[in-house]
């Protein structure tokens, strides 16, 4: 499995003067892979995305997503080269519309400088035209093409954390990270995101690496789970395997916290 | 969240407004303004004599100050309050080509031509090229931005308008007559002898209502254009949230300067504009930062981001001192005032990030 | 040699000066992370009102302002002319800035112009100081404290400590040790070292932040007033209050706090002084002209090698 990984991570690792955020992070996520990362609060989950993205820089290690190598990338050259992201504490724009939200990501592929923005040339209208098709598709099929001309910052909890998905989706990523989407939802709602998840990676044929507390749902859905304590990588595998390895068990109940 | 839902055949484009296209619409505004212009400069000055003509100019040139600071603190977020340096950058700029571009062309200083003449399109051009030296000028100012936020980078573009008064007001004094400048070496040339703190007195005065018009209309069409396309919604992603931004392919970094570099080549054309204008001598002190804070106030209260509402804040904050003359000592006391209240009570400003027919739809709905 | 010594003397003198103003800067935006654009407008304050109690206050009590002992004026005009800063600092605070306590920096950056704004136009009026300039009359007596030469015959050059000097290096020196205890040494300088710290968390401990914040603006309006009275004495003639003569006092004031390590208080002392060196050296043997262009250089070049300053602490943003 790891000769054909599509996102292929090795000894990454980062310090904030002297406390070590993460160590010595690897993963081979292969293509349409859906894997968790879980661990106790501080444990350096999103720290690891954080890295992922380019928000911060890796002081040792390698990445590679393919063939490109993603080491000193800018977070902006990483999304361009197929790794998309949410936060966990949603960040959308908030006055910009619904519609201008997922339509954003059209810069990241255009081929029309400014002038032919400004002088509103045909290339540039059919541009952004498909644009807009291309979005309005993507929320038809989130079922939010009737709030496409609301601004973000309206949106109810539930359809801000969906509108966070499918932007990131709107980037045409191959990697899709997915910081605790589950935060903050109903048992309901939960059930409902689980089967989402995997319906996003069939269809728009995207690895998914999520962080996620609820433990029902990663287990259900990932197919391997990474744990991590204090920065370390303390169990890799299959959930089964997870779930019974001691050191996980005493990191959640024991000083983890 | 039902993904599995089937993908719907037809697009749902019709759900977009009616919009024209075709490489007619890309020019018609800039056309319909251009006509206006010329209605303005053959049947404003008739009726409502010189004195309030100039008021008029006043009020386009602050317009296109206004609306181009508002591509950069109202778009993209920044907070720069060193406009009026690059509206220097260019009036100088401009003024040293028409000035002694007209010695070296005509052989005599001075106006040259009518309306829509030679003199005239010598001006128009100066402007442009004071526009592009300013944008150079923008992008060197803009480049801290990169790695300064908020309010460092305020301080590099107050920074920015101070030294350059200050350097303004070494040069020498300006040439005044063809023997003296056909005797002038090349050390008399550089700096350029512009006046010093006395200002560059003796500057052409082409400056009209058409082209200040025409000007004010490509100013205001590129910023709503600007606006609603992709390279500005990048743009206002970096006002909304920068990291979040990054996450969705935004090169933060070069929107920062293209924001900059656009804002100050409007600033600098404006400068050529106010160079020309009749009763002003530009001078140093114009850089400054007293000036500057002017255009950050109508944005502030226009609301950032709102084109329409920041070039209203222009017309009102430029036409209403000059007609309570007397009252000049309170002038800025009042917009102090204002600018004060205004963010304790409306910190948006008056329109937000909305255009002042979005309320007009609003009602009616 | 001469005048390297004259010209040391003189950065120290204006360098501590800067260091004044710039500690007001430093410790408003450690607390609430703005730049108070009004800070300079209190420095125009207190030299105003010290020129107010010189020229009219003095003289209506009987006094002489050229007979009142040195004394006196450090004992009490000095006190009085902070005292009053200090609470006009409390009241920009409370009506201005407190209102916005939850809003964004931005915001609260725009109404920081706004207030200086409004405190330079309405000094500006007939009824406050007016709108021309003054002469301060001289309050200390044109002492020399000692004098020294270097070089013979032709080439001797004399140095002068002037009194106006040493008492300027004195007072802001005194101030700045007061400063210190204060911030490292007593309950009230922990309470306002933990509201800069973490604002939020510092509330849940039971530290009365507005209370806090309130104190911090005495205090810099205060040492800013002490500034302004300083200023004044050194140059007696007086620019009216919207003159930029005083924004480039407070503009180069909180370039000393930024080139410190904004948020440190030490820091913005450091900076101070070298601010005024550079400032001074480069006008003296380079050209006067440009004195202000050395100092905004200086800023940018630290700025993009050390964006958080030479004392500041590396600053991450939480995502």
């Amino acid at each position: 499995m790891s000769a054909t990984a599509l996102l292929h991570v090795q000894d990454i690792g980062i310090a904030f003067g002297g406390l070590k955020a993460v160590q010595h992070f690897s993963l081979r996520l292969p293509a349409g892979g859906l894997y968790g990362l879980i661990g106790p609060n501080g444990a350096g989950k999103t720290t690891v995305f954080n890295l992922l993205t380019g928000v911060y820089n890796p002081d040792s290690g390698s990445m590679r997503l393919a063939a490109t190598d993603l080491m000193g990338r800018k977070p902006h050259e990483i999304t361009a080269s197929g790794i998309a992201r949410t936060f966990q504490n949603i960040r959308l724009f908030p006055n910009l519309t619904v519609l201008d939200n997922v339509r954003l990501a059209g810069q990241l592929r255009s081929r029309v400088g400014l002038f032919g923005t400004l002088a509103r040339t045909a290339e540039y209208q059919h541009q952004e035209d498909d644009l807009t098709r291309k979005a309005l598709d993507l929320l038809s099929i989130f079922e939010m093409q009737d709030r496409a001309d609301e601004l973000a910052d309206s949106l109810s909890y539930g359809h801000q954390r969906r509108l966070e998905i499918l932007r990131a989706l709107a980037t045409d990523p191959r990697v899709l990270l997915l910081d605790e989407p589950a935060a903050g939802l109903n048992p309901q709602e939960k059930l409902a995101l689980a089967k989402s998840i995997r319906a996003i990676r069939d269809r728009f044929q995207v690895a998914v690496l999520l962080i996620e507390h609820d433990m029902g749902l990663v287990m259900d859905i990932c197919e391997r789970i990474t744990v991590l304590d204090h920065g370390v990588t303390i169990c890799e595998g299959p959930p089964k395997h997870v779930q019974n390895d001691p050191k996980v068990i005493a990191a959640y109940l024991g000083g983890g916290g | 969240m039902s993904v599995s839902h089937p993908m719907p055949a037809a697009s749902p484009i019709a759900a977009t407004p009616f919009r024209p296209t075709g490489p007619l619409m890309g020019v018609l505004p800039l056309a319909i303004g251009i006509v206006v212009a010329v209605l303005l400069h053959v049947i404003l000055p008739g009726f409502v004599g010189p004195y309030y003509s100039r008021i008029v100019i006043d009020i386009g040139i602050a317009i296109i100050l206004a609306v181009s600071l508002n591509i950069v603190n109202g778009m993209t977020g920044q907070f720069s309050i060193g406009h009026a340096g690059f509206m220097t950058v260019g009036g100088y700029t401009a003024g040293l080509i028409t000035y002694y571009g007209s010695y070296f062309i005509w052989g005599t200083l001075g106006k040259h031509g009518v309306f829509l003449g030679t003199g005239e399109w010598l001006f128009a051009a100066s402007c442009i090229v004071g526009g592009l030296v300013a944008a150079g000028a923008g992008y060197i100012v803009g480049l801290p931005s990169l790695r300064l936020r908020g309010d460092y980078l305020a301080i590099v573009t107050l920074g920015f308008g101070e030294i350059l008064r200050v350097v303004l007001q070494q040069t020498g004094k300006v040439l005044d007559d063809g023997a003296a400048i056909r005797a002038a070496g090349w050390s008399q040339w550089l700096p350029p002898p512009v006046g010093g703190a006395i200002g560059f007195d003796g500057i052409p005065k082409y400056t009209n209502l058409f082209w200040v018009y025409t000007f004010v209309t490509i100013t205001v069409v590129v910023a709503y254009r600007l606006k609603h396309s992709s390279l500005g919604r990048a743009m206002i992603s970096v006002r909304e949230d920068e990291i979040a931004a990054q996450a969705m392919g935004v090169n933060i970094a070069r929107q920062k300067v293209l924001a900059f570099v656009m804002a100050a080549f409007f600033a600098g054309v404006a400068g050529g504009l106010f160079a020309h204008e009749r009763g002003v001598i530009i001078s140093p002190k114009d850089a400054g930062f007293q000036r500057s804070f002017d255009y950050v106030i109508m944005t502030v209260l226009g609301g950032r981001g709102s084109i329409s509402g920041v070039t209203l804040a222009a017309i009102i904050l430029t036409a209403l001192p000059e007609l309570l003359r007397d009252f000049e000592q309170y002038r800025l006391i009042v917009f102090a005032l204002l600018l004060i209240v205004m963010m304790i009570v409306r910190p948006q400003g008056l329109f937000g990030i909305h255009e002042i027919w979005h309320f007009w739809r609003r009602r009616s709905r | 040699m001469a005048d390297f010594t004259q010209t040391l003397m003189t950065a120290a003198a204006i360098g501590s000066l800067y260091a004044l103003i710039a500690l007001g800067y430093t410790m408003v935006y450690g607390i609430l992370k703005f730049i108070n654009f009004a800070h300079s407008d209190i420095v125009v304050l207190g030299a105003w009102s010290s020129y107010t109690v010189a020229d009219q206050v003095l003289p209506r009590l009987g006094y002489d302002s050229r007979t009142i002992p040195p004394l006196w004026i450090g004992a009490v005009i000095l006190p009085l002319i902070m005292l009053f800063c200090g609470f006009v600092g409390y009241v920009i605070e409370r009506l201005a800035y407190r209102p916005l306590r939850r809003a964004p920096r931005l915001n609260v950056l725009i109404t920081a112009i706004g207030v200086s704004l409004f405190l330079q136009n309405l000094g500006q009026l007939d009824f406050m100081f007016g709108a021309s300039p003054e002469k301060m009359p001289a309050l200390l007596p044109s002492w020399e404290l000692a004098s020294f030469s270097f070089g013979t015959g032709e080439a001797t050059r004399k140095v002068v400590i002037s009194l106006v000097d040493t008492m300027i290096f004195a007072t802001s020196g005194t101030l700045m040790l007061v400063l210190e205890y204060l911030v490292f040494r007593t309950k009230l300088g922990t309470a306002m070292r933990a509201v800069s710290y973490n604002t939020d968390t510092a509330a849940l401990m039971g530290i009365p932040v507005d209370r806090v914040i309130s104190f911090t603006f005495v205090l810099g309006s205060s040492l800013a007033a002490a500034a302004g009275f300083l200023y004044v004495m050194k140059y007696p003639g007086i620019n009216q209050p919207a003159h930029t003569v005083w924004v480039l006092l407070g503009l180069k004031a909180f370039v000393a706090a930024v080139i410190g390590g904004i948020g440190n208080v030490r820091g913005a002392v450091l900076g101070g002084f070298v601010i005024a060196f550079v400032e001074q050296f480069g006008a003296f043997y380079i050209s006067s002209n440009y004195r202000d262009v050395y100092v905004f250089a200086l800023l940018i070049g630290i700025l993009l090698v050390k964006p958080t300053g030479l004392l500041g602490s590396p600053l991450r943003e939480k995502v």
